[in-house]
C-alpha cells in the first residue's frame, strides 16, 4: 500500500536548516491500522504529510499503490489525494461558515461526482458517524468529538483506501477520544488502511502495529517495546 | 465547477462585507473615472461620416494674407470666400459638391395657432442631402436652377415637420421663414452628427439644422452667415454686394470623389482655378488647396486635442491606482482564508483549482465593481451635462458599447488584480496552514 524508502525532508530557513526526515524508510500493507509515536518535533507530522502528498520530500523514493509518485505533477498528486486519500487532523479543520454538509461536500466537488451523487455519499457518510440530523449544522454549534466525528465523514464521503489521522483524539477528552476510535477501528475493520499518529500510548497499542519516529528515523521497534515496558514495569 | 466557484466567491465576499465592499468599491471608482473620460473622449471623436471616408472632402482654398498663413494647424482657412464657391459649382467633376452655411430666422405657419420660433437653418446647394446620406421621408431635393436663381424651396426635417404639419406629407405647403414664403419640396430625416463634422466652426457638438433653404438665396434675401466669417484684409463693403464679392471666408464646401482618377482630375482642376485667380491678383499665397477626408478633418480641427487625451492618460492613471489598492485588499483578503485554501489542497484541490476558485472571486468583484462603475460613469456624465448647459448634451451620454466596456474594463481590472493574490494563495505550502489550530 504504502513503502517509503530512504525518504529525506529538510526545512531551509536563512540561517538553519532542519531535518525533519532522515533515512526514513517504512512499510504499510493493505488493511493496516498502524498507529506513529514519538517526541514533540521528531517528525511525525512531516511523515504523514509526505505520506498524504501534501509535501513533496528532499529526496528518496515513495511508492503509494505501486505507484512512483515522485515525479507527478501537482494536479496528478491533487487527483490522487483527492481519490485515494483521507485526512484528519487534531484541529478537526472544518471550514467555519459551511454547514456540516457543504464540508463534506467539498472533496466530492474536486471529485467531479454530480449532485445526486454527492449528496448520496453525504447522508452516508453522515449517518456513518451518526450525526445525520445535524446536516444543516454550522461547524460551531457542535462538540469537539462531533465535528471530530464530521471530520471523519468527510474524509470517508470519497471511500478513501488510506486515512491518515494527526493527532485525531488529541483535543478531545478521554470519553470522546474512545469514541472516535472505536469509529476508526470500524472503518478499518471495512478494509480502509489507517495511519494514526497519537501521543496516548492506550490508543496506539490498540493498533495492529506501533512505529515510533525519533529525530526524523523510525527507531527500532524491538527497543522500543523493550523501552516501553521498561516504563511501564 | 464555475458554478460552485461563484457561490464559493459570493459567500466568500458576505462573509467580509466591509473588505468586499472596499473592494468593490476601489474598482467602481477607477472604472467610473476611466469611463466617464474615455467616453466623452470616444463620442467627441465619433466620425458620423466614417461610412463615406473614402469618397468625401473638406475643400480648402489658401487665399489667405501673404505675410502670415492662416492661424491654424492646416494653414489654410477652414471656409472659403462666396464668390469661389460659386465658382466651384460650375465643375462638373465631383459626383457631388456642397456649397453652405448656418443660417436661421423665425418660422410661421398661416391659419395656424403654432407660436413662431427660431428655427437653425442650412443654406445649402442641393446635393447636401446626396452627399451626406440624409435620407428623404417624402419629396425630395430643389431642383440644380435653384442654386443660383431665387427659388423659394424649403426641405425640412422629420422633427420640423412633425412640429409644423403633425408628421403628414407637407411637400406642396407653405411655410413662412424670415418673413418670406417657402414651398416645401421634402422632408428629411433629422441629421444631427456629433460631432458636427460638416460644419466645425461654430460648437463641435450643437445640434444641425432644422431647416434646409436653396444656395441661390442669397441677394434677394441678403442672408448673413450665423456661422464664422474671417478674413484678413481691410475692405471696404458698402452694399451687400460688395460682402458677396470681398476675401471674407465664411462658406463651407465639400466634394465627392468616387475614385482617384475623379480626384486627380479634381485637384488639377482646384490648380488651374488657382493659377487663374492668381493671374487676377488674387491667392497671393503660394498655391495651395486642401481636400481632407472626414476623418482627417476631425483631427485636423483638433475637435479632440491632445489635452483630451492627455486626460485619458490620466483617468487610466488612476483606474490602475485603484487596482493596486484592489491588489492589495484582495491579497490581504485572500491570505486570511488561508486555512481554508489549507484544507481545500489537502481534500484535494489542485493549485490550479485554487488559482481559479479566487480568480472567479475576483471576477465576482470586479463585476459588482463594473455594474457601480457604470452607475458611477452616468452620474459622472450627468454632471457634465449640467455643468456645460446643453454644449455637452450629445458627447456627455454612454451608448451600449460603451457600458459593455465598462463591465469589460471592470472585470479585465479585478481578473488582473487577482492574478498576483490567486497566484500567491495557490502556491502557499497548504501543510502550514493545517497544523494545529
Ligand atoms: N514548514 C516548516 N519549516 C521549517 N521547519 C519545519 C517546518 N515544518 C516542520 N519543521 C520542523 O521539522 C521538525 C519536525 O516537525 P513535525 O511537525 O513533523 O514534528 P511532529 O513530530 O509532528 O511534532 P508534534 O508532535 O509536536 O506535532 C521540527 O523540528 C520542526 O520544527
Ligand atoms: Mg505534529
Amino acid at each position: 500500500m504504502l513503502k517509503m524508502h530512504n525518504i529525506r525532508k529538510s526545512y531551509r530557513t536563512d540561517t538553519i536548516e532542519t531535518h525533519a526526515l532522515r533515512d526514513f524508510s517504512l512499510e504499510v500493507n493493505e488493511g493496516e491500522f498502524v498507529s506513529v509515536t514519538g517526541p514533540s518535533g521528531s517528525g511525525k507530522t512531516t511523515f504523514l504529510n509526505i505520506a498524504g502528498l501534501l509535501e513533496t520530500p528532499t529526496g528518496g523514493q515513495y511508492l503509494l499503490d505501486g505507484q512512483e509518485v515522485g515525479n507527478l505533477s501537482d494536479r496528478e498528486r491533487s487527483h490522487l489525494r483527492n481519490e485515494k486519500i483521507g485526512f484528519i487532523f487534531q484541529g478537526f479543520n472544518l471550514i467555519p461558515d459551511l454547514s456540516l454538509f457543504d464540508n463534506i461536500d467539498v472533496p466530492l466537488r474536486y471529485r467531479g461526482f454530480n449532485a445526486k451523487e454527492r449528496r448520496r455519499r453525504i447522508e452516508k457518510s453522515l449517518e456513518q458517524v451518526g450525526l445525520s440530523a445535524r446536516a444543516k449544522h454550522l461547524p460551531a454549534q457542535l462538540s469537539g468529538g462531533q465535528q471530530q466525528r464530521v471530520a471523519i465523514a468527510r474524509a470517508l464521503a470519497g471511500e478513501p483506501r488510506f486515512l491518515l489521522a494527526d493527532e485525531p483524539t488529541g483535543n478531545l477528552d478521554s470519553l470522546m477520544a474512545r469514541q472516535v476510535m472505536e469509529l476508526l477501528e470500524f472503518i478499518n475493520q471495512w478494509g480502509t488502511t489507517i495511519v494514526m499518529v497519537t501521543h496516548d500510548p492506550d490508543l496506539a497499542r490498540r493498533a495492529h502495529r506501533n512505529i515510533q519516529i525519533v529525530d526524523g528515523q523510525v527507531s527500532d521497534l524491538r527497543q522500543n517495546i523493550a523501552a516501553d515496558e521498561a516504563a511501564i514495569a | 465547477m464555475i458554478g460552485y466557484y461563484i457561490s464559493l466567491a459570493l459567500r466568500s465576499l458576505r462573509r467580509t462585507p466591509i473588505l468586499s465592499a472596499l473592494m468593490v468599491a476601489a474598482i467602481a471608482v477607477g472604472v467610473g473615472a476611466a469611463m466617464t473620460t474615455l467616453t466623452l473622449n470616444y463620442m467627441m471623436s465619433r466620425n458620423a461620416l466614417a461610412d463615406k471616408d473614402d469618397v468625401l472632402y473638406a475643400v480648402q482654398l489658401d487665399n489667405w494674407d501673404p505675410h502670415e498663413a492662416a492661424d491654424n494647424p492646416s494653414e489654410m482657412p477652414w471656409e472659403i470666400t462666396y464668390k469661389d464657391a460659386i465658382s466651384l459649382l460650375r465643375s462638373d467633376i465631383p459626383t457631388y459638391h456642397v456649397a453652405m452655411h448656418r443660417w436661421g430666422g423665425p418660422i410661421t405657419l398661416e391659419d395656424s395657432t403654432l407660436r413662431p420660433y427660431t428655427a437653425q437653418a442650412r443654406v445649402t446647394s442641393r446635393d447636401f442631402f446626396a452627399l451626406f446620406d440624409v435620407s428623404f421621408v417624402y419629396g425630395g431635393t430643389w431642383a440644380g436652377e435653384a442654386d443660383n436663381n431665387a427659388v423659394f424651396q424649403v426641405v425640412l426635417n422629420k422633427s420640423t415637420n412633425e412640429k409644423l404639419f403633425n408628421g403628414e406629407n407637407s411637400v406642396g405647403r407653405t411655410i413662412n421663414f424670415n418673413g418670406a414664403p417657402f414651398t416645401v419640396v421634402g422632408v428629411v430625416e433629422d441629421w444631427h452628427p456629433s460631432p458636427k463634422v460638416h460644419d466645425l466652426n461654430n460648437g463641435d457638438f450643437m445640434k444641425s439644422a432644422d431647416i434646409y433653404i436653396p444656395f441661390g438665396l442669397h441677394r434677394v434675401l441678403e442672408i448673413q452667415t450665423w456661422g464664422n466669417t474671417n478674413g484678413w484684409k481691410p475692405e471696404k463693403i458698402e452694399s451687400y454686394e460688395d460682402g458677396l464679392g470681398a476675401e471674407y471666408v465664411w462658406v463651407q464646401y465639400w466634394v465627392q470623389l468616387d475614385s482617384a482618377e475623379q480626384r486627380q482630375r479634381y485637384e488639377d482642376f482646384l490648380t488651374g482655378f488657382i493659377q487663374e485667380q492668381k493671374s487676377q491678383g488674387r491667392f497671393p499665397r503660394p498655391l495651395k488647396f486642401g481636400l481632407s477626408k472626414p476623418s482627417e478633418w476631425l483631427v485636423l480641427n483638433e475637435v479632440v486635442d491632445g489635452d483630451d487625451r492627455m486626460l485619458n492618460w490620466l483617468s487610466l492613471a488612476f483606474l490602475l491606482v485603484c487596482l493596486v489598492n484592489a491588489v492589495a485588499l484582495l491579497l490581504a483578503k485572500f491570505l486570511r482564508k488561508a486555512p481554508e485554501t489549507g484544507v481545500r489542497r489537502a481534500l484535494g484541490a489542485s493549485r490550479s483549482a485554487v488559482f481559479s476558485q479566487h480568480l472567479v472571486e475576483s471576477g465576482c468583484i470586479g463585476l459588482a465593481g463594473g455594474l457601480i462603475g457604470i452607475l458611477l460613469t452616468l452620474a459622472g456624465l450627468a454632471l457634465i451635462r449640467q455643468l456645460s448647459m446643453g454644449y455637452m448634451d450629445s458627447v456627455a451620454s454612454m451608448d451600449w458599447l460603451m457600458m459593455l466596456s465598462a463591465i469589460g474594463l471592470a472585470i479585465l481590472s479585478s481578473l488582473l488584480a487577482g492574478l498576483y493574490p490567486a497566484w500567491r494563495i495557490s502556491r502557499t505550502n497548504p501543510s502550514i496552514y493545517l497544523k494545529t489550530q
